[in-house]
Parts: structure tokens; sequence; C-alpha cells
């Protein structure tokens, strides 16, 4: 029971830390294709 | 012409007069109970697209058990516990829907399917606009997902059945077969439909759990948006091509469900219209239709009686009750922290049941506040449940098999 817990305390760590590096992934992307466009298509 | 010879006519009979009582029993229970789902998917109780055909399934498949030719009771569905190679060979050519179960249930074909058609469905320009906010609601409600695996195991589940039938909580069918036909191939035929019977009650319980925990003063909190963040598709088709690869590089067991999801996802954003009509509608539909049925031709008495068909009803509704809980603590948090402009119900949308909880999260704030919007928030937060479900699927996936070597 106890390394069940163990296993519990460790997989929502995982979890957690997994989320959100996809989070930060998601803002990585979202302004490496932001500066992108930026450089493309420069405002008027 | 004896008593016997007459029922041998009709065999359907035979097998139930003949049977032990517990058999006899449960199939006409479940025969009752195919027709009640049927019910309440014609009444809207209940998801219709999987309730039709998954009890007219449930029902026909505990009717027509017959005398097969080696003497045992069977069907002229399917096997799902035939591992002898030959047999099974011999199987596709008799029971007609075997060669569906055998190359595309058992495998998660189906599952893929169907997670490609909710890909085709997402607007994941609601996670770009706020991802940690989302992130942090979704995995706050995975709560039951995470915390019913050790309960499972106290109660005497294998870590790979506690696993699975921890994967409840998540909210999301296809993840929870996936799970569990790659964790626990005995159990999974009743997880599977607890799972997607208990879907069903996401419709009715949630409202009453935010009822419960969230004050009608709460509910009501107007969400005010700073600035609204425009997300081109070129954005959206980014992460989801960056998004699939990190997450198929991390999680390789869990790989065909990410593929699945974010294919749908870059097909919509590519704009290829031809692909997102086929995989949002014959693929999604037929892929649907035919879950509905495998799951409820599974059911038939003499494989789904188990003793541990009771506890995992019970651990399938903590399961989702936890999540739900989960779920709403992550909004609380957010309000306490956030300086008190942060509307908690959006939390429970963090539970990965697109797009029913988002749906219901508005639905009970639009009650004692009809010009309150959250349904943009909420959604976010929904679509993000779906990743974090895919995210713990990998991980039990991947972790539990090393565990118990």
């Amino acid at each position: 029971m106890n390394s069940a817990l163990f296993v519990t305390f460790f997989i929502a760590g995982l979890a957690f830390a997994l989320s959100m590096l996809v989070a930060a992934m998601i803002k990585l992307v979202y302004y490496t294709v932001r500066f992108f466009t930026a450089i493309k298509e420069p405002k008027s | 012409m004896s008593g016997h010879d007459v029922l041998s006519l009709f065999q359907g009979i035979q097998t139930l007069v003949e049977a032990p009582p517990v058999i006899t029993v449960a199939r006409i229970g479940f025969m009752v109970l195919g027709m009640f789902l049927v019910y309440l998917g014609k009444k809207g109780v209940l998801e219709p697209l999987l309730m039709v055909p998954m009890g007219l399934g449930m029902s026909a498949v505990n009717a027509g058990v017959l005398v097969l030719d080696n003497g045992k009771a069977g069907t002229l569905f399917l096997d799902p516990l035939v591992t002898d190679q030959e047999h099974l060979f011999s199987l596709l050519q008799i029971d007609f829907l075997q060669p569906i179960y055998t190359l595309m249930f058992s495998n998660g074909l189906i599952a893929c399917f169907v997670f490609m058609g909710i890909g085709v469905l997402l607007d994941v320009g609601y996670v770009l606009a706020r991802p940690f906010l989302s992130m942090f609601l979704a995995i706050c409600a995975e709560l039951g997902t995470v915390a019913v695996f050790p309960i499972a195991v106290a109660l005497g589940f294998s870590y790979n059945d506690a696993a699975s039938v921890a994967m409840i909580g998540c909210a999301d069918g296809p993840m929870v077969l996936y799970t569990s036909l790659m964790l626990s191939k005995d159990l999974f035929v009743p997880i599977g439909v607890v799972a997607y019977l208990y879907l069903g009650l996401t419709y009715g319980g949630y409202p009453y759990l935010i009822k419960f925990l969230v004050p009608a003063k709460l509910r009501a909190l107007p969400m005010v948006e700073k600035k609204v963040l425009v997300v081109t598709s070129a954005e959206k088709l980014a992460f989801a091509v960056v998004g699939c690869t990190v997450l198929c590089l991390l999680f390789p067991v869990a790989a065909p469900l990410f593929f699945s999801l974010f294919l749908g996802v870059a097909v919509r954003e590519a704009g290829l219209h031809y692909f997102v009509d086929f995989i949002g509608g014959p693929l999604l539909y037929g892929a649907t239709l035919f879950l509905g049925l495998i799951l409820g031709v599974l059911c038939e008495a003499a494989t789904i009686l188990s003793p541990k068909v009771l506890l995992l009803l019970i651990l399938g509704m903590v399961a989702l009750l936890l999540s739900g809980i989960g779920g709403i603590v992550g909004g609380y948090l957010v309000y306490f922290f956030g300086g008190r402009k942060f509307n908690p119900v959006i939390g429970i949308a963090g539970v990965s049941c697109v797009p029913t909880t988002a749906k219901v999260a508005q639905k009970s704030v639009s009650e004692v506040a009809p010009n309150v919007v959250i349904l943009p928030v909420a959604l976010g937060a929904n679509i993000s449940g779906v990743i974090t479900s895919a995210i713990l699927t990998g991980i039990y996936v991947t972790i539990i098999p090393h565990l118990i070597k």
C-alpha cells in the first residue's frame, strides 16, 4: 500500500510537471510563429 | 416430442432455462438493462449516439445465446476471450462482429478513429489563448484519475487493473479503453462498459456537484477579459505538429492516441476540408456506431459477470466524483490566488468530456446569471483536459508495466 501511495505521488508530480511543460511549449510555439509571421508580414 | 426437443427448437430459451441460475438472472437483467439504455438514449438522458446501439446490442447478445458445435453455450456475435489463433481464424468466418472486434477494437483502432474525430472538432485556439491556466485547471480535474489508483490497490486490484480503473476519472472513453486494453485485458470489457455508462452521468450529476460546492454568488461571477488573444490557424497548426512530436517522444506507448488527436487538429487547421468532412462525419460517426455496438455486444452475461464488477461500478463513480471536485478546487485556487475575479465553476470543465463539461459549467452559470459567459475559458480547460488525460494515459501505460517487473 505504501508503495502504491509513493507511485501515486510520483505519477501526480510527473503529470503536473508534464502539463506545465506542454503549457510552456504552447507559449513557445505561439511566440515563435508570431515572430516569424511578423518578419514575413511587416506592419505598414 | 419431449419438452427438451421442443426447447431445442428455441435455443435462446433452452440456454436460458438450462444455464446456472446466476447466468439466467444476469441474462434477463442485461436484456432489460439494454432496453432501458435505448430508452434513456432516446430521452436524451444518456448519449444517444452510443446508448442506442449499445443497449440494442446488449439485449440482442443476451437473448441470442445458442448451443454451439462443442456443446457449450455461445453467440454468433463475437468471442472476446478467444486466444488460440486457429480458433480465432475460424471465428472470423463465423461470428459476424469478430472481424471488427479483432481488427478494429482490440487493437484500439476504433478509439483512435474517435480521437481523430474529436481532434477535428477541437479548436485549440482556446488553449493557446491561456495555456497555463487551462492546463492547471485540467490537471486539477484529474484528481480522480490519480487518487483512485491507491484506493483500487488497497481494495485488492493489481497495479495494472488499478490504473485502468483509475482512468475512468478522466471521463474520456477512448483513453479508458486504450489503457485497459494495454494494461488489463481481462477487465477491459467491464471497465469499458462502466466508463461509457458513467460518461452520461457527467450530464446529470455534475450540475448538482457544482451547486453543492459553489455558492450562487460565486457562480454568477462575471469573467473580465483583459484582451482577447487572436490565434491564427498557422499558430494552431504549429502547436499541433510540435505538441504531437514532443508527446510521442515522451510517451511512445501512447503515440497512436496522440497522433490521432493531433492529426485531427492538423487537418482542421491546414484547411483540408475534404479530410475534415470525412473524419468529422463518416469516420467519427461510423466509429461511434461500432464502438457502441461492440460495447453492447461485449455485455454478454457469461463474459461480464465478475466479482470485481460491483467494485468497478463503485470505483468508477468515486473517480468521476473526485475529478469533478478536483476541478472545482482548481477553480477555487485560481479564484483565491488570481484576485477573486475568476469564476470557480470553470474548473469542472477541466474534466475532459469534450464538450459536455464545458456546456455543463456554462449552463450552471447561466441559471443564476444569464448574461455571464464563461464558455471560451471553459472550452480551453476542457480541451486541455484531453491533453492531460493523454499525458496520464501515457504515464500509466509506460510506468506501470515497469513497476510490476
